[in-house]
């Protein structure tokens, strides 16, 4: 992110604009395919799957109601089949829906940022005016509004944020009236926010001398990374209130294990793992239940190792192509090498908010909702390390761009590596949720 | 950046892996953390250990969730954000709100009335929480 200084032409950041199209284009394609196309087949699937189910009942009603003798093992196994066959094209018709709906969602915040943060940098004048000398002085602050900025756009657009939800409601067909002065406030916080984003993108692309702490405790180290891993212990607070608060509650609720290790009578609360887990208490539990957080976790290891190699290969100034054919063609040179392994690990950050909502999406269908105490901190927790993991996700597409443009190397390789301990914190993070969400 | 050879008792044993494959501790590392996930998801997907008629209980589970986590933050802690190879001063960072995590877990996280009823005693807060039940 630093240590070199670059001259980025503003038509450079007309790149963005093209790419935030593109994606625009990918996320409604994923939309009309996933979500419009499967999507429809599965919901025609499930209503025949649900016409069967209400046929069952309504045989086993007339046959009640006329007298007749009929099987009811017969019906039982019928009825079993056909809820069976209902719920499980339901949750079909979800998987598809809601893998739609949340690529295209995710590509317009990813196209949002993107264009409008190019489409703000190539209107500024060209970047050749030093005036802060940056070459000159190593100690000199490096001075950036842009926090401040984007601070102030959060603020607005979470103070609008409720009309914003009622009103997105409201043009959804829902029965909510629509707050208006909600959503533009929301709205203005949103551009802000972004232009904020965009201006730090900025002054990140062209780059600035790495500052060094000059007092204890962190004498002689860059301060970006003290002050990363001082922000890692904010979060690690964060996540802990959250562990505290379900711990809390775990310890009163009378769950399938409190009630087999004798400790209550009649389970009172079902857990998000007795629902996912195979031998969970509401019976849901199996292999493809517990798959997509299974899946999830494999993605953020993967993910943390991606990083890390895209660091390496940055830093490595002897890096040389590989001799197997494929790997050569996939990674031809260190700054597309670099480019590439943060595209993967895009890719499998995107596909962890993927399965995450499909995943929330069935346990909803079946009943497990945020009304619950159970379902509340499941949410809220899963939740927060969701966010995490997408605004980890905005960061890089921006890294993306800079591994494409300026390029990283070992001069300003350091930038990958302190993003590299928010994300390895994520990673963190899910070690310690998932187990405790979805297996205990 | 990956020629940094790792010591001590447990990342030499990275070290010590690392160098017997021929490849550096983060890809040991990697390999580590698939394995130990697979064994956690495998640990509660599995009521006995496959091919025997060993059960695998709820404190084994526990013990092996908490252990893998241990092992888990262990490696991306030490390898992947470089505190193994990094200043002394990070890992001090890093370990500072380790007192109000434990403290958070055990006053806020453990003061469940029926909590503690349920917990060893060496967990339970010695606080008389009468006035809850009252």
């Amino acid at each position: 992110m630093s240590g070199s200084l670059h001259d980025v032409k503003n038509s450079v950041w007309m790149k963005t604009v093209m790419i935030s199209i593109g994606l625009l284009f990918a996320g409604i394609t994923a939309y009309a395919v996933l979500a419009q196309g499967i999507g429809t087949v599965k919901h025609h699937e499930w209503e025949d799957a649900h016409h069967v189910l209400e046929d069952v009942e309504a045989d086993w009603n007339s046959a009640n109601e006329s007298g007749e003798t009929f099987d009811n093992d017969a019906f039982d196994a019928a009825w079993e089949k056909a809820h069976h066959d209902d719920v499980d094209a339901h949750l079909s018709y979800l998987t598809w829906s809601t893998a739609g709906k949340t690529i295209m969602v995710m590509f317009i915040v990813y196209a949002a940022f993107y264009g409008v943060a190019g489409f703000f940098n190539s209107i500024q004048p060209d970047g050749d005016d030093d005036e802060h000398h940056y070459g000159e002085d190593h100690e000199e602050h490096h001075g950036s509004a842009s926090p401040i900025l984007m601070a102030g756009g959060i603020l607005l657009f979470m103070m609008g944020f409720p009309g914003f939800v009622v009103t997105c409601k409201s043009w959804l067909g829902l029965d909510y009236d629509p707050d208006m002065s909600g959503f533009m406030l929301s709205a203005i916080g949103m551009i802000i926010t972004i232009m904020g984003v965009g201006n730090w993108w900025n002054e990140d692309l062209k780059g600035y001398p790495e500052q060094i702490a000059t007092s204890a405790p962190f004498e002689g180290q860059d301060i970006r990374k003290a002050g990363m891993w001082i922000f890692l212990i904010s979060e690690t607070m964060v996540f802990a209130s959250f562990f505290s608060s379900y711990l809390r509650m775990r310890t009163g609720w009378c769950t399938q294990w409190a009630v087999n290790d004798g400790k209550c009578d009649a389970v009172d609360t079902f857990t998000a793992s007795d629902y996912l887990r195979p031998g969970g208490a509401t019976g849901t539990g199996d292999f493809w239940t517990l798959l997509p957080g299974g899946i999830n976790t494999f993605a953020l290891i993967i993910s943390s190792y991606t990083i890390v190699l895209a660091l390496k290969v940055a830093k490595d100034v002897n890096w040389e192509p590989s001799k197997n054919a494929v790997m050569a063609r996939l990674f031809p040179t260190r700054q597309k090498t670099v480019r590439n392994y943060l595209l993967i690990t895009i890719a499998l950050g995107s596909l962890f908010i993927v399965l995450k909502l499909i995943e929330w999406s069935h346990l909803i269908a079946e009943g497990f909702t945020i009304d619950s105490q159970a379902g509340s901190i499941f949410f809220v927790a899963t939740g927060a390390h969701g966010l995490h993991v997408f605004i980890g996700l905005l960061v890089m597409l921006f890294m993306v761009f800079k591994a494409d443009t300026v390029g990283y190397d070992e001069e300003n390789g350091q930038g990958i590596e302190y993003f590299g301990l928010y994300w390895h914190f994520v990673d963190l993070a899910w070690v310690a949720i998932f187990p405790a969400f979805y297996l205990y | 950046m990956g020629e940094h050879k790792y010591t001590g008792p447990i990342a030499g044993i990275f070290q010590k892996m690392a160098d017997m494959i021929g490849k550096d501790v983060y890809y040991v590392n990697f390999l580590i953390l698939m394995f130990f996930t697979l064994f956690e998801i495998a640990a509660v997907f599995f009521e006995t250990i496959p091919g025997t008629d060993i059960e695998i209980t709820r404190t084994a589970v526990w013990a092996i969730l908490i252990i893998v986590g241990i092992i888990k933050g262990y490696g991306i802690a030490a390898f992947f954000m470089h505190l193994k190879g990094d200043p002394f001063i990070y890992t001090r960072t890093a370990l500072f709100p380790v007192l109000f995590v434990a403290l958070m877990i055990w006053g806020i996280g453990l003061s469940n009335p029926d909590g503690i009823d349920s917990l060893p005693s060496w967990c339970t807060p010695n606080y008389d929480y009468s006035y809850v039940t009252e």
